[in-house]
C-alpha cells in the first residue's frame, strides 16, 4: 500500500533548525526505514498511482519534545573531577592583561607611598589612569550580586500539565483519546488522508490539538521514527479493517505561545519525562513509542 | 693500504647504488621519508637468488600525483535520489572559542561513529563586536567590552533521510549553553564568503573592462 509520493515545498527557516527543501519520501506502509530502492516513475509522472486496498488504517502521530531549559545537574563525581579540572588549569593558566593590571597598580601604589621614586613618573602615570583596575573589579563584582539568577526547580514541578516543569529534562507531549470503550493517552495522532504525505499528516495531527494551538514545532526529518501496529479485537475485525498502524514523526517545540484562557478538563494535555511515560501508556505502546526516545 | 682502498672504493660504489635507489623509490612514493642506509658492510649479491630480498616498496599501491586543492564544493544531486539530502552545513557559533570547538568536535566524532560522511570541517572567520554600554547616571561614560563570535562548520555529504531526525535530536540534546546551532544547505555563495578579497584583482580588472 503506497500514497503517492509528493515534493515538499521549502519551509520557512526556524530558530536554529532549517528547512530542507525538495527532499519527498516514498510512504509504503511497510515497516522499513532505510528505503533502498525508492520509486522514481512516480515522481516524474505525478498520477495517482493504483493504491491498492489495504486492511489497515494509516495513521501519524507527532512526538512533540521540549527540550531542557537549564543543563542537567551533575553528579557528585562529576562534581569533583570538573573542580579538580579547574583547579588544575587554573594553576597551568597565565596571568590575563586584567591580572598583570592589577598587580602593576598595586606595585605602583605602593610605591607611592614608600615615596621613593621620581615625582614625574607618577604625575605622567597619574593622568592616564583615571580608573584603576581594582575599581573595576569592584564595580563588576556589585554588578553581579546585584544580578539574581532565576531558580531551578520552579513552582509547577509535580503538575503534568504545566510546560516549566522539570527544566532540565526533555518533556513528551501526551494527550488522552478515546479508543475503543476506554479513554487512553497516547502521543497525539490523527488518520492520513490520500493526497498527503504522512508528515502533513502528523503535522495536522499537531495542529488539530485544541490546547496546542499555539505551539510552534519544528520537524526533525521527514521520515517517521518509530511504528506501532495495534491490531483490532476479533470481534470488531472486518474485512476491510484489520488493525491500525501509527507512524510517529519527531517534533521540537520552538514556541509554546499563550497558553489556553479556557481549561477544558475534556482534552487535556500531559508533558511527561520518558521515566514517568509508563504510569499514563499502555504497556504495548510504550514498548514501542520507548524506542525512539533519547534520554532517561 | 690497496685494500682499504678498494674496499673505500666498493662502499662509495655501492653508496652511489643505494643513494640511487633511494632516489627512484621517492620519486615513486614522494611521500614517504627514506632513511639513509650508512652502513658500509652491506654487499649486494647480485648473482644469488636471494638479491633483493628485503625489497617491499614495488608492492605498494603507487598514488596519484595530489591535486591542487582548487576543487569546487561537491554538492550531491539529491533530489532524484529521494533519500538523501544534499551537502549539508552544521554551523556551530558562540562566544566561547573552546566550547564552540569542543562541540564541532563532537559533531565530528558523531558523524563518523554513525557513519555520516563529512566532506569537510573547516572554520569561518570570527566576527569581533564592539559593545558599548552607556552609564545613564549623569556622566555618561562609554565602557565597552569586546565579544568575538566564533564560527566552525561540518559540511554532511548525502545525510540520509532517515538518519536525520535523529542526528539532529542528538544534536539538539547535546548542544551546551552559549553556542547557536543552525543547519543549512551548502550553496556557492557560502563557498565564496570563505575566500578574502583581492582589492589590487578588481582594480585591475576595472581597469582591463574600462
Amino acid at each position: 500500500m503506497a500514497a503517492p509520493c509528493r515534493r515538499i515545498a521549502g519551509r520557512s527557516l526556524l530558530q536554529f533548525l532549517s528547512s530542507f527543501s525538495r527532499t519527498s519520501v516514498s510512504n509504503s506502509g511497510f515497516r522499513q526505514f532505510s528505503s533502498t530502492s525508492v520509486c522514481r516513475g512516480s515522481r516524474q509522472a505525478q498520477h495517482v498511482e493504483e493504491i491498492a486496498s489495504s486492511p489497515w488504517t494509516l495513521m501519524a502521530a507527532v512526538c512533540l519534545q521540549r527540550l531542557p531549559v537549564i543543563s542537567a545537574e551533575s553528579n557528585p563525581i562529576e562534581q569533583q573531577f570538573r573542580d579538580m579540572m579547574s583547579q588544575m588549569e587554573f594553576e597551568k593558566s597565565m596571568m590575563s592583561d586584567h591580572e598583570l593590571r592589577l598587580l602593576d597598580d598595586a606595585e605602583k601604589m605602593r610605591r607611592m607611598q614608600a615615596g621613593e621614586y621620581d615625582s614625574d613618573e607618577e604625575e605622567n602615570r597619574r593622568d592616564q589612569e583615571i580608573v584603576l583596575a581594582q575599581d573595576l573589579e569592584d564595580s563588576w563584582e556589585q554588578k553581579l550580586k546585584n544580578f539574581q539568577p532565576a531558580a531551578r526547580v520552579s513552582d509547577s514541578e509535580g503538575d503534568p500539565g504545566s510546560l516549566q516543569r522539570r527544566l532540565s529534562d526533555s518533556l513528551l507531549l501526551l494527550v488522552e483519546r478515546p479508543v475503543g470503550r476506554e479513554k487512553l493517552w497516547m502521543l497525539p495522532q490523527t488518520e492520513w488522508q490520500r493526497g498527503e504525505t504522512l508528515r502533513e499528516t502528523a503535522e495536522r495531527a499537531l495542529s488539530s490539538l485544541p490546547a496546542a494551538s499555539g505551539f510552534k514545532a519544528t520537524f526533525l526529518g521527514n521520515t517517521p521514527c518509530g511504528v506501532y501496529k495495534y491490531k483490532l479485537p476479533r470481534a470488531a475485525r472486518t474485512e476491510s479493517s484489520v488493525g491500525t498502524k501509527v507512524f510517529f514523526f519527531k517534533a521540537v517545540l520552538s514556541d509554546a505561545g499563550a497558553p489556553p484562557a479556557t481549561e477544558s478538563p475534556e482534552s487535556s494535555l500531559l508533558w511527561v519525562t520518558k521515566s514517568e511515560l509508563q504510569r499514563y501508556v499502555k504497556p504495548a505502546y510504550l514498548m514501542k513509542v520507548e524506542r525512539f526516545l533519547l534520554g532517561f | 693500504m690497496n685494500a682499504v682502498f678498494r674496499k673505500l672504493q666498493a662502499s662509495a660504489t655501492q653508496q652511489a647504488f643505494v643513494l640511487n635507489q633511494a632516489l627512484t623509490t621517492c620519486r615513486a612514493t614522494p611521500s614517504i621519508q627514506h632513511p639513509v642506509w650508512a652502513s658500509v658492510n652491506e654487499r649486494q649479491y647480485k648473482s644469488m637468488p636471494t638479491h633483493g630480498i628485503g625489497r617491499w616498496r614495488y608492492l605498494l599501491p603507487k598514488d596519484p600525483p595530489k591535486k591542487k586543492r582548487d576543487r569546487q564544493q561537491m554538492k550531491e544531486i539529491v533530489v532524484e535520489t529521494e533519500t538523501t539530502y544534499a551537502t549539508l552545513n552544521v554551523n556551530v557559533s558562540g562566544y566561547d572559542m573552546t566550547v564552540v570547538e569542543h562541540f564541532s568536535q563532537h559533531i565530528h566524532n558523531l558523524c563518523n561513529r554513525l557513519g555520516i560522511k563529512v566532506l569537510d570541517c573547516y572554520a569561518l572567520q570570527t566576527k569581533t563586536t564592539e559593545v558599548w554600554l552607556m552609564q545613564e547616571q549623569g556622566t555618561k561614560m562609554s565602557v565597552d567590552s569586546f565579544l568575538k563570535t566564533h564560527n566552525r562548520v561540518v559540511q554532511l555529504r548525502s545525510l540520509n533521510a532517515t538518519m536525520c531526525p535523529i542526528f539532529l535530536e542528538v544534536l539538539l540534546k547535546n548542544q551546551p549553553e552559549g553556542v547557536q546551532l543552525s543547519v543549512q544547505e551548502h550553496t556557492e555563495v557560502d563557498y565564496k564568503t570563505r575566500f578574502k578579497g583581492r582589492p589590487e584583482l578588481e582594480g585591475l580588472k576595472a581597469k582591463i573592462s574600462h
